[in-house]
């Protein structure tokens, strides 16, 4: 530590990018959790049978068709699962970011592409299943 | 899921996999710091610094990928610590690279050719790294609700409630999932998880804040904390296959029998094509990585000269592990022909290899040796036994002393002493020669024995191989 300016520059980019890795993580249960929500409101307007349904819309409560809400509620979701696959994949580069500012070794296979399913039955032999 | 990943602390290997001597089990590692100087005691090795630095160069190189189809030679006296030095690299190099431990006479064998063990034991050497990765819902149950029709027949519809730290969900439920939870038999309280894309529900155990529901629980039941974070989450788990463990599974025609013998004999060259094939099609997909392994021969002076020219070869393969071989003799005949060369192995693969030497202990070494023994193998020694023991050490061999150290307890222990004394080092001295006085006693008994011109049957042979 014999020049504290750089070493006082390192440590901020260290915790730079682990608060971002972090709020990634926050914003992954927060998108998770409106996926849910979506989810089961989806199910419950398939449940009923009248033909329009209440949705808050901000702090409005509005009318609408169910036809027209359960399209919205779709693309919504859709919406969500692109971004949680996104922050997730992002994720993997930031951490193995993070190591190498820590002067640690990359995850090991981190970065690979996964396995298909019926190569992964196959390998499963190998590892015992 | 990444950062649980790079939160996993790299297990230490097991030793009884890689045990083939017990004289070893008390290596740890190569007892090198951070910036590869060697401590002169540490995880079990003692001396040796030259050696173990440069096997620790070696070790840091094989760990960054960076080489691959070297071989490495350790090469010294008997006793000095050759064996120990490659075991410490084996627990050094940790669980995620292969190691494969294997004597040089073991590829002599009715069932299998040479080159075939000796492929083997490469392909044993050399891993593939996959990931796998599943989709999975993790939670805590907080109720499963399940609605049967008053008729008893039918379909049966029913609600499950998951919870995390965040947040809490509800899922309907389809009949076969019914089917499934009753099967596993899940009630509020457990922390489940279901995949995905098979539907699968697995019980990973009780959650903490239930613990207190029942009185009685029976020993088999397990308490986990609720999730946190996501209920979707994505799980990647990455494994290590090595290549033989491949080519055995895809070479077994039918089934079971392979299980029950453990190796299936000779696989076919066509099996392994195509497991070639396979794998470098995966890493053009960024599917696999190849990660080479270790492989270590021990005794390599009684490989032939054909083992050594296959050898030559196996190393310039793109996918050739590091070998590490190891051997006490000096210059010698190659196995196989009648030409000298150094270490019995042929030139030409000399050249190829990067030689370590060992050389004897010192008195101090020898002494730090054998307490690190004593505690090993749970005998206490009074200081001054440990002193002559070491003498004994300096002017028998190393391992004839070791031997001593657990024969000694035994009798201190008949004489009901917790620690080994002097006298008890004696008695075992004079119990069990050494190989000094053993061919001290033969020479000078030799008459006695039966088949006593065997010195002339010696020369005869002599003789016969010049």
């Amino acid at each position: 530590m014999e020049n504290p300016e750089k070493s006082l520059l390192h440590l901020t980019q260290i915790e730079e990018q682990a608060q971002e890795i972090l709020s990634d993580r926050e914003d992954i249960v927060a998108l998770d959790k409106q996926r849910n929500h979506n989810r089961e409101a989806i199910r419950a307007l398939h449940k009923q049978d009248k033909t329009s349904a209440w949705i808050a819309v901000g702090p409005l409560l509005v009318k609408m068709p169910i036809k027209k809400v359960s399209d919205t509620l779709n693309k919504d979701q859709v919406r969500l699962d692109v971004e949680v696959n996104r922050l997730r994949s992002d994720l993997k580069v930031k951490v193995n970011k993070l190591r190498d500012l820590e002067h640690a070794s990359p995850v090991p296979g981190l970065m690979l592409n996964p396995m298909s399913q019926a190569d992964m039955n196959a390998m499963g032999q190998v590892l015992g299943r | 899921m990444a950062s649980i990943a790079a939160a996993k602390v790299q297990e230490v290997r097991e030793i009884t996999r890689i045990e083939r001597i017990g004289a070893h089990s008390h290596i740890r590692g190569l007892g090198l710091d951070d910036s590869l100087e060697p401590r002169n005691v540490s995880q079990g090795m003692v001396g040796q610094l030259t050696a173990r630095r440069a096997a620790g160069v070696v070790l840091e190189m094989i760990k960054e990928g960076k080489i691959a189809g070297r071989a490495i030679l350790l090469a010294g006296q008997p006793g000095t610590g050759k064996t120990a030095i490659a075991m410490g690299m084996a627990q050094a190099l940790g669980q995620d690279t292969p190691f494969t431990s294997m004597a040089g006479s073991e590829i002599y064998s009715l069932e299998m050719g040479k080159t075939e063990a000796l492929t083997q034991a490469i392909r044993k050497s050399i891993g593939v790294r996959i990931k796998e990765e599943t989709e999975i819902i993790e939670g805590e149950v907080v109720e499963v609700q399940v609605d049967r029709p008053a008729t008893g027949v039918g379909t049966k519809v029913g609600k499950l409630t998951l919870k995390t730290t965040e947040m809490e969900t509800i899922y309907d439920l389809g009949g076969k999932m019914i089917e499934c939870i009753m099967k596993e038999k899940v009630q509020a309280g457990d922390v489940i998880t279901i995949d995905k894309a098979t539907g699968k529900i697995s019980k990973l155990g009780r959650s903490f804040t239930r613990a207190r529901d029942y009185d009685a629980t029976g020993p088999q039941t397990r308490f986990v904390q609720c999730p946190e974070g996501e209920l979707q989450k994505r799980k990647e788990v990455v494994h290590t296959v090595s290549l033989h463990e491949v080519d055995v599974i895809n070479s077994r025609t039918h089934g079971f029998l392979a299980l029950f013998s453990g190796d299936t004999g000779e696989i076919k060259a066509e099996v392994r094509e195509q497991i070639n094939a396979k794998v470098a099609e995966w890493r053009e997909e960024g599917k696999a990585e190849i990660v080479p392994g270790v492989l270590f021969i021990d005794e390599v002076h009684m490989l032939d000269i054909e083992c050594f020219s296959f050898l030559n070869r196996a190393l310039e393969n793109e996918m050739a592990p590091v070998v590490i071989m190891a051997t006490n003799r000096g210059i010698t005949r190659i196995r196989g022909t009648n030409y000298m060369s150094p270490h019995g192995i042929p030139i030409d693969l000399l050249d190829r290899m990067n030689i370590v030497a060992t050389k004897p202990y010192e008195e101090k070494e020898l002494k730090e040796i054998l307490k690190i023994r004593c505690e090993e193998e749970d005998c206490e020694m009074s200081d001054d036994a440990l002193t002559v023991l070491t003498r004994i050490a300096g002017e028998t061999s190393l391992r004839y002393a070791i031997q001593l150290i657990t024969t000694s307890g035994l009798v201190s222990r008949k004489r009901k002493s917790n620690e080994i004394q002097m006298e008890d080092i004696k008695r075992v001295y004079s119990l069990f020669l050494d190989e000094n006085r053993s061919m001290q006693f033969l020479k000078e008994y030799q008459d006695e024995f039966m088949f006593n011109d065997i010195a002339d049957a010696g020369d005869a042979m002599d003789v016969a191989d010049g």
